[in-house]
């Protein structure tokens, strides 16, 4: 794993191949073979969440003239920050995708490259939200080292008629359902992943006034134990079913109607609703807000110098363009910036009013979500990952 | 030759290379099982006296690793995993013995041994997942069992210690397990004489006399490879409680895969020492446990008597 002087060393490995392919194309390029600059700046390489990979690739291609690779990861940070650190995968990959933080530790430590904001390629950058393109997506300590392409807020999903809830699915519903209510215990089911459980429950204690948290997302040691004290009680009282681990456990929890309530990804509720119909759960818009995340398109450093900068952007732009988000919100209901333009680029494509107006209606959900003042932000790469996993592991084996 | 080839001329102690082909072959695989298996393993418990942070390991001697997991509870997933590995490996050995010895010697009919070995066998040619989360179908609280115990009057409401509970986790582990059990023990038993049995009863052994002072002392290499290959592997077992025992059972295997997640790899390396540690203190309990009645080099001597 490269500390501050290896990544130096990786630099001076990377001049060193820049020098040599340097040598390389202008032999070749002396030799007759211009068009191999070209041919190498219309394939691009992408790695990183499956979220983020368009259903059908092609159309970035017709968009852009740029075929783009996608080398699939799921969102499990360790295994993203590995390849980032040690496999060094931005020499062999142009864009890397992954949830905001993880700019945090690569941009300074050299591996992502900053955001060329007035690049001629980005020309949607100026017109997007700050919201977004000033957001934990993008920047770290002023400096813009992603491109915000689509985000949610995170909550949980609930059968209404197991609380007594409104079935248009538009009331407002606490967290304590997960973790409170006599009405579900013993069917509730967590996320694994003690970046949500965690900061969702260390949400729920803050916004309640039961305990003093500055970031849900970067608990404090003593703070994550007080959390996880907390989470050992309820889980003593019975109120959790299970733990899930993947989108297909959220799927099966969900169909078989093993819980009332659930922690999930909104998608888990959008395919729910295919087969299960009037009688799927609904995705909460909580009381105490939920998660902000979002993904974000990164640079790393070595693409740059392969010369692929000017094929970047162009897709960076398509990101942030109308086609993507439209496809974005129809596929997965998320949102991103620039969501006018997915509404825009649905018309003139042809879509239904059906269509259309679910895209409206993913805008202003997500919207309203975002703006929840308890709402908070993720963070993959907290500073205090490491006491919050420790902690989280304490509640799992008690 | 040997000592034509010696290469040391210590007066204690002359190292000599092997004078033949068995010894010159041991000696190759010790230097690839230090190189592939022991080195690795000390590696790995070397990274567990270091620490992380922000994603990168600080090379600098310390305990705070393995002080974690005392603080943090892990502790309680090491003894709660050897809890699962022993009473799983003594539910299989209890089952899988009188099974192995109804294939080996009760059953008669050639295409009716080889049907059961398939049967055992087919399972696994799926992935481990995929036959083990088709359980949660089976299990759960609107699955078929209780389907039909509701349905059928039995019971009024659900079952829920069904799925996610130590019933649920013991019970995947025993069934992906079973064939490891059986199989050491029916090839020690097919290998035992039939006219051995006989005999027994010629001489007025009873049924039990002959299947204590017979069948089990022959028997006992594979009941022995049956513990190992069975108790080994259970100890990190990570699909069978990650899908049937939802957050009330954590077991080593999943904890491991935690801190991976979280690109901790000192903690993943001092659990991984621990799971070794015990696995080494187990087996030398069984060895001990079993001198002067059990010789483990026998393990391997019926297969060729």
């Amino acid at each position: 794993m490269p500390t501050e002087d290896s990544s130096m060393s990786g630099i001076s490995r990377r001049s060193f191949l820049k020098t040599t392919a340097a040598g390389v194309a202008f032999a070749g390029s002396s030799l007759g073979f211009a068009g191999l600059g070209f041919a190498q700046g219309t394939t691009l390489r992408a790695y990183g969440v499956t979220t983020a990979q368009m259903d059908d690739p092609s159309l970035i291609t017709k968009a852009t003239g740029i075929k783009l690779e996608f080398t699939p990861t799921d969102a499990d940070i360790g295994v993203f920050m590995r390849d980032a650190l040690a496999n060094n995968i931005g020499e062999t990959h142009d864009i890397m995708i992954f949830d905001g933080g993880t700019q945090d530790i690569l941009g300074p430590r050299g591996f992502y490259a900053e955001i060329d904001e007035k690049n001629p390629a980005l020309e949607l950058w100026d017109r997007t939200p700050d919201f977004w393109k000033k957001s934990d997506i993008s920047v770290f300590k002023g400096k813009s080292y992603g491109v915000p392409i689509l985000g949610n807020c995170d909550a949980f999903a609930y059968f209404p008629d197991a609380i007594g809830a409104n079935p248009n699915g538009l009331d407002q519903i606490s967290y304590s359902v997960l973790y409170e209510d006599d009405r579900t215990r013993g069917r509730v089911a967590l996320d694994r992943v003690f970046s949500q459980s965690l900061a969702c429950m260390a949400n729920f204690l803050k916004v309640n006034g039961r305990l003093k948290i500055e970031d849900p997302a970067n608990l404090t040691p003593e703070q994550a134990k007080a959390v996880v004290d907390y989470a050992v009680e309820r889980k003593k009282a019975g109120t959790f079913r299970t733990v899930h681990n993947s989108f297909e456990e959220q799927m099966q929890l969900i169909q078989n109607r093993e819980v009332d309530v659930l922690e999930c990804w909104e998608p888990a509720v959008k395919e729910a609703e295919k087969t299960m119909k009037n009688k799927a759960p609904v995705y909460s818009y909580a009381v105490e807000g939920g998660k902000k995340w979002g993904h974000g398109a990164y640079i790393p450093k070595q693409a740059l110098d392969r010369g692929n900068g000017d094929a970047i952007y162009k897709v960076l732009n398509y990101f942030l363009g109308g086609e993507f988000r439209a496809y974005q919100a129809r596929d997965r209901s998320y949102a991103g910036p620039n969501m006018n333009l997915g509404v825009e680029y649905a018309e003139k494509a042809g879509w239904s009013a059906d269509q259309i107006e679910a895209l409206r209606a993913t805008d202003k959900k997500i919207s309203r979500k975002m703006a929840n003042p308890n709402a908070f932000w993720a963070k993959p790469t907290a500073p205090n990952a490491d006491a919050m996993e420790q902690e989280w592991q304490r509640f799992l084996s008690a | 030759m040997t000592a034509a080839l010696a290469i040391s001329s210590s007066p204690r102690r002359r190292w000599r290379l092997p004078g033949t082909a068995t010894g010159w072959f041991t000696g190759w695989f010790l230097v690839i099982w230090i190189g592939v298996v022991v080195l690795p393993l000390l590696i790995i418990s070397a990274f567990s006296f270091f620490s992380m942070r922000q994603y990168q390991i600080v090379y600098i001697p310390t305990l705070d690793t393995w002080n974690s997991l005392v603080e943090t509870g892990r502790w309680v997933v090491v003894l709660r995993t050897i809890r699962f590995a022993v009473s799983v490996t003594f539910l299989e050995i209890l089952v899988a013995f009188p099974f192995a010895l109804w294939l080996a010697k009760g059953c008669r009919s050639d295409a009716v041994r080889a049907g059961v070995i398939t049967l055992l066998t087919i399972p696994f040619f799926i992935d481990a997942s995929s036959r083990i989360i088709v359980w949660r179908s089976i299990l759960g609280t609107n699955g078929v069992i209780n389907n039909l115990l509701v349905g059928s009057g039995i019971i009024d409401k659900p079952l829920t210690w069904l799925l996610y509970s130590d019933f649920s986790v013991s019970f995947g582990m025993f069934g992906s397990y079973f064939p490891t059990a059986v199989f050491p023990i029916f090839l020690t038993l097919s290998l035992i004489d039939d006219d051995l049995i006989k005999a027994s009863s010629d001489l007025g052994g009873s049924r039990l006399q002959t299947l204590r002072f017979v069948i089990l002392p022959l028997a006992m290499p594979g009941i022995v490879g049956g513990i190992v290959f069975t108790f080994v592997p259970l100890m990190a077992a990570w699909i069978e409680p990650q899908l049937l025992g939802g957050s009330q059972v954590n077991l080593l295997g999943q904890s491991i895969q935690s801190a991976l997640t979280n690109l901790n790899y000192p903690i993943a390396a001092a659990l991984s020492t621990v799971v070794i540690a015990v696995l080494v203190l187990m087996l030398a309990m069984l060895v001990v446990s079993l001198r002067g009645r059990f010789k483990i080099s026998s393990l391997f001597q019926s297969l060729d008597s």
